[in-house]
């Protein structure tokens, strides 16, 4: 094995090692504290687990009587 | 008073207990809520089942394991669809996606890819001693920096970012969806794909970059359904698509070694 491999897969350890450790972190509040956050439940309906028939429309937060 | 003229007059109820009446009680009276731990330890899990697989189909190299990894190819694309849905330019959900499919979809997905990656990983290796272990380094490496720079907030993924991946991630995949078609009718790739000169090079390293921020985007993905208190699939889900986006960068990235070992 030659020591370019070695060296690699010493890297890759680490870096395995890295990678599962801060995924487990929670991200700082520069990230998570933007007004420019991809709005993800726009596009992934993880509120809804029978393809979106329980989503609600804006209009149904409250009932307003029509005059 | 009509329904929108009063929420244009008081605008949308600010009260938490009215806003998100129908979400707590989807989420939190039901289900159990995700966390990022749980999502970790599926990433895991997918990551252990895509390696055992892989090492079964480099250990009984064959025609039936060759079968075998374009069955796997057919599940993983099968389950994918089922899970993330398929959208398709100026046409555009063509199947929705169903994230509460994740838990069973995902174990099938990572011994799928796990059977195909292992065929093409042995390949390779047999033509390039070392290859697969520079090749899984890299990627470990590409991803971790990635998640720091996205978790200290250096890159900041927003609605534009998202845009401008998603196209060139839907570029790529047509371009390699034409080439299966055309190597199906003449029996060879395009050139610029599987060119070891420059400009092969450079547009492996240009679809490397785009896998790179595919990664970004599903850290996001996690952090934002932990946030939310997302239901427990979630964890599934977003393991599902960190996994599937790590196989798709190794791949690019031992394809990148090969040209390189090539020249």
């Amino acid at each position: 094995m030659s020591s370019l491999t070695l060296g690699a897969g010493f890297l890759g350890l680490i870096s395995a090692f890295i990678f599962f450790y801060v995924l487990k972190l929670k991200a700082s509040t520069k990230q998570t504290q933007r007004k420019n956050r991809i709005k993800w439940d726009r596009y992934i309906p993880y509120r809804d687990d029978t393809d979106g028939e329980g989503l609600k429309k804006e209009s149904d937060d409250a009932t307003f009587r029509n005059d | 008073m009509s329904q929108h003229r009063a929420l244009n007059t008081f605008g949308r109820s600010g009260n938490p207990v009215i806003r998100s009446a129908a979400f707590q009680k989807r989420v939190s009276a039901n289900e159990e809520r995700m966390s990022l731990d749980g999502a970790v330890n599926k990433t895991g899990i997918l990551l252990f089942l895509t390696v055992m697989a892989a090492a079964v189909s480099w250990t009984y190299q064959g025609p039936l394991m060759t079968l075998i990894s374009s069955l796997g190819m057919v599940v993983a694309a099968v389950s994918g669809i089922m899970t993330f849905g398929f959208y398709f330019f100026f046409v555009g959900w063509l199947v929705n996606p169903r994230p509460h499919n994740a838990p069973r979809t995902a174990p099938l997905y990572a011994i799928g890819m796990g059977f195909f990656i292992g065929l093409i990983s042995e390949q390779a290796e047999s033509m390039f001693p070392g290859i697969v272990i520079q090749a899984v380094s890299l990627t470990f490496f590409v991803a971790a920096s990635l998640l720091l720079a996205y978790k200290t907030g250096i890159i900041k993924p927003t609605q534009n970012f998202l845009l401008m991946v998603f196209a060139a991630t839907m570029g790529i995949f047509l371009t390699y969806l034409a080439n299966l078609i055309y190597f199906a009718v003449t029996g060879s790739h395009f050139f610029v794909l599987t060119d070891n000169g420059t400009t092969g090079i450079l547009i492996s390293l240009f679809v490397i970059g785009i896998a790179a921020f595919n990664l970004v985007l599903d850290f996001d993905i996690i952090e934002q359904s932990d946030e939310q208190g997302a239901p427990k699939y979630m964890e599934w889900f977003g393991a599902m698509a960190l996994v599937g986006t790590l196989i798709w960068l190794y791949i690019e990235i031992l394809r990148l070694l090969m040209k390189l070992n090539r020249r």
